[in-house]
């Protein structure tokens, strides 16, 4: 019996040692899906959303990004859309904050590729996002480039990937996962 | 111990040791618990391993499959479907994006190689008029022949009541085809 409660402490001990390592010197996949989380609460914006928290929100999605930063939109059924540099991101996310309400913003199936030099990587992932009060949701698949810049993880680019090579998803029928 | 006393006599509603009358006990973890507890860890591996990745649970949401699929009904996608066989025309798949989380649901109307166009909302394979019943929405839709690629299929919705800009169609490469729709 005292066997098995060592060996049971001794797990235990092994897991929360390497639970405070993955804490303390999270992986680069760690950081960038945290940075990315962090990008999907910043594009995110509620109707209350004062004019202050506004242009702060806005600037703050703006920090995720590289000086030199490259997002292109292409939804199917919409305009497309390039956005060069911070400043244009910055007031291109203001704008998006004047037009539309509320906007909730949820990344999904985050696949993050690693260069083999660990200083850039790409991830594909879905965006999910919602207008509150609306029935339906849009999808877009989307691939961002992120490279390690003065030891922060900045996005360079961001571009759509076109699942279906045209898409729109307000009229198409999607399914989802039933949780 | 309790379980012997249990098991000696005649299942009742006489109070036991621990509070609960011994029928409701049998009712909750049968007479030999030890039994009932493995067949549920078994019960909740199967179920965890089947749903994870055999038949893939779905919730339809939009309106572009109707009237086959209905918006808001649950369905499940095998993922073992097309282990034998190639998708074939007619089915109905689950189409990822990043992943499984969201996937589009659409139904194959063109197979690898085929050469599909839209004229005047009817839609032909190699210039041939594809029959089909499930289209109960007429349409006028054109669109310009188009040859897919050998792992190329092309999918559309069956509710063609919209423009076509407004809807969901193209040519998802075989890998993004997740399973075929159960039900």
């Amino acid at each position: 019996m005292k066997i098995i409660i060592r060996l049971v402490l001794s797990a235990a001990f092994i897991a929360l040692g390497f639970w405070l390592w993955t804490v303390f010197f999270p992986s680069p996949e760690q950081i960038i899906r945290k940075q990315l989380a962090n990008v999907a609460r910043a594009v995110s914006f509620t109707a209350n959303e004062g004019l202050l928290a506004r242009a702060h929100n806005a600037s703050k999605l703006a920090g995720y990004f590289s000086v030199d930063a490259q997002v292109s939109l292409d939804a199917p059924g919409h305009d497309s859309y390039t956005f060069n540099g911070r400043n244009e991101i910055m007031q291109a996310a203001a704008g998006a904050r004047s037009a539309a309400g509320a906007l909730a913003v949820e990344f999904l199936d985050v696949a993050v590729a690693l260069a083999a030099d660990k200083l850039s990587a790409t991830v594909d992932l879905t965006a999910k996002a919602k207008i509150p009060g609306e029935r339906d949701f849009y999808v877009q698949e989307v691939k961002f480039t992120l490279k390690k810049i003065d030891g922060d993880w900045l996005i360079v680019r961001v571009e759509t990937v076109k699942t279906l090579s045209r898409a729109r998803m307000d009229e198409a029928g999607c399914c989802r996962r039933s949780v | 111990m309790t379980n012997k006393a249990e098991n000696s006599g005649p299942p009742c509603s006489r109070p036991v040791a621990a509070g609960w009358p011994v029928w409701l006990r049998i009712a909750l973890i049968g007479r030999r618990p030890r039994r009932t507890l493995l067949r549920v860890v078994v019960l909740v591996v199967i179920s965890f391993v089947v749903f994870k990745f055999i038949l893939l649970p779905i919730r339809v949401t939009g309106t572009s499959m109707l009237p086959t699929y209905r918006d808001g009904a649950v369905n499940f996608a095998n993922c073992l479907a097309y282990l034998r066989h190639e998708p074939r025309r007619g089915d109905v798949v689950s189409i990822r994006l990043a992943g499984k989380h969201v996937m589009f649901m659409k139904r194959i109307i063109g197979l690898p190689g085929e050469t599909i166009a839209f004229v005047h909302g009817r839609v032909t394979i190699n210039g041939q008029i594809l029959a089909e019943p499930y289209v109960k929405f007429p349409c006028d839709w054109q669109r310009a022949p188009i040859k897919l690629g050998p792992d190329q299929y092309f999918v559309v919705g069956d509710n063609r009541s919209m423009p076509i800009e407004n809807h969901e169609l193209g040519e998802p490469h075989r890998n993004r085809i997740v399973g075929k729709i159960l039900l």
